[in-house]
């Protein structure tokens, strides 16, 4: 499922970005932090990025937990639920 | 080396413009936060800061043009007009060119920068207009206090964002110690401007109705502005010309570590706190309130604190932030705390933390003098200011012995 939603692919383009990573460097569970070498300013960036891309809101509160992709992913859909 | 001390105040603030007003509303732990007006803040979850809507510079202005300065740089000089009115110091009794001027500021004249954006946006380069682009440089700040008080001595703005003041307080303290100056007007200006609201806002730092520094719900900033400059002399100045002398610059401490862009660095700023004791000859037990930076974020006042808890021990002072009431006035912050540590001096009182409700379990053995001011024999200040980028400054005040 993960592997099939063209946001997966939106997402990792946006992170990798951020994170000035090539796309395929970047795993669904590399920890931002511990693995890229993230910190609080590029975090916010990512979630910055995400409200603007899919018109979706992100609390700041959450910021901690989005440490890796698929946590990202998770967050999107989450917070995409109910605009779709 | 010249003794240095403090001899007028000029506070142009959301809680009191003059020094008179600002004292009582230190005492009255009066709340200057207001919905904003110096921008549309419509679009933005949060509308709230520390304006000073009473500003009216023409009244406060004697020689400067208000039309041909922006809002930060009315703020410096107005201030120093205050502050040298306080101080009843007869201008024409200092060589011109032995009276100087350092301002400090986080965004110098970004309302006039966003202005002429706009009009860039809005109609390309040649809709910007000329007048407001000559009002852009910060540097004017400590010029616009230059040619209001008609002063030929250094004039020097320190863009050392939000310990600026205590910067330029320890640069005017140098200036005067060592024998180049014999009257220094320092301090710090800032205007409430979009950029910084909305910048903070995304950094999560931005808090929505009141900052409330050292409880344990906490929740970010408030921006704030206003204009806060210390008419510095040498004692030997001041007793010659029989100055009411409110306190002593007893010397300061700076650092930067460069670890974070926004994130606070308790080692370095414990280190400052050290610094800053060795370089005015005193001890942590002579510390008898700290005016703190305090600025209300989680992070802030966590670090904050448990730097003081390493450099204190178990003596730890009565420790408030004046930011609860006046919101975080950028580069005019430690200007502030640095006037409010003066007035505590002066005075015999402690400003306190307002908004206060509940203690932070993990800063037991803080006393942020909640809510009311204190009666307290104060004889030494430590006022604390960091900055974005770990870059640490602190000035320690203290009564004349």
């Amino acid at each position: 499922m993960t592997q099939t939603d063209p946001r997966m692919a939106e997402l990792r383009e946006i992170v990798a970005e951020v994170l000035e990573l090539e796309p395929e460097e970047l795993t669904e569970t590399g920890d931002f932090a511990e693995d890229y070498q993230a910190d609080s300013l590029r975090a916010i960036e990512i979630l910055a990025r995400l409200d603007k891309k899919f018109k979706i809101e992100i609390p700041q509160s959450e910021l901690p937990q989005l440490n890796n992709l698929k946590a990202v992913y998770d967050a999107v859909v989450r917070h995409s639920a109910g605009q779709a | 080396m010249n003794r240095v001390v403090v001899t007028g105040l000029g506070p142009v603030s959301s809680i009191g413009i003059g020094v008179s007003a600002f004292t009582d509303g230190l005492r009255e732990g009066r709340s200057g936060i207001s919905p904003i007006r110096s921008f549309d803040a419509s679009g933005f979850p949060h509308r709230n800061a520390g304006e000073v809507p009473g500003f009216r510079p023409e009244a406060l202005l004697r020689r400067i043009d208000p039309a041909r300065w922006g809002r930060s740089g009315q703020f410096a000089a107005a201030a120093a007009r205050l502050a040298l009115a306080d101080s009843g110091l007869d201008p024409a009794t200092v060589a011109v060119d032995r009276a100087g001027v350092v301002v400090g500021t986080t965004s110098g004249e970004s309302v006039v920068v966003e202005a002429v954006t706009a009009q860039q946006v809005e109609a390309g380069f040649g809709g910007m207009d000329p007048d407001l682009l000559r009002q852009v440089p910060a540097g004017r700040l400590a010029h616009a206090v230059s040619t209001e008080l008609e002063l030929a001595g250094e004039s020097l703005t320190l863009a050392t964002a939000c310990s600026a003041s205590n910067y330029a307080i320890g640069y005017a303290y140098d200036t005067l110690a060592t024998g180049e100056a014999d009257v220094m007007f320092a301090g710090g200006a800032d205007s409430v401007c979009r950029w910084a609201h909305a910048g903070f806002f995304r950094l999560g730092a931005l808090t929505a109705d009141a900052c409330s520094p050292f409880d344990r719900d906490r929740s970010g900033i408030l921006t704030g502005e206003g204009g806060a400059i210390l008419m510095l002399e040498t004692l030997e100045h001041a007793r010659h010309r029989g100055a009411r002398i409110y306190a002593e610059v007893l010397g300061y401490g700076l650092n930067c570590d460069a670890n974070h862009p926004v994130a606070p660095d308790r080692a370095s700023i414990a280190a400052c706190m050290r610094a800053a004791h060795r370089n005015a000859s005193i001890k942590p037990e002579d510390v008898d309130y700290i005016c703190a930076h305090g600025t209300g974020t989680p992070a802030n006042d966590s670090v904050e604190a448990q730097a003081i808890f390493d450099v204190f021990g178990d003596r730890v002072p009565p420790v408030s932030s004046i930011k609860s009431m006046i919101g975080h006035t950028m580069g005019a912050a430690s200007g502030f705390g640095a006037i409010a540590g003066t007035l505590a001096i002066a005075h015999g009182f402690l400003p306190p933390t307002i908004n206060w409700a509940n203690p932070d379990p993990a800063l037991v053995g803080l006393d942020p003098v909640p809510n009311t001011a204190r009666q307290a024999s104060v004889r030494v200040v430590q006022n604390n200011g960091f900055a974005f980028g770990g870059n640490n400054a602190i000035v320690l005040i203290g009564a004349v012995e």
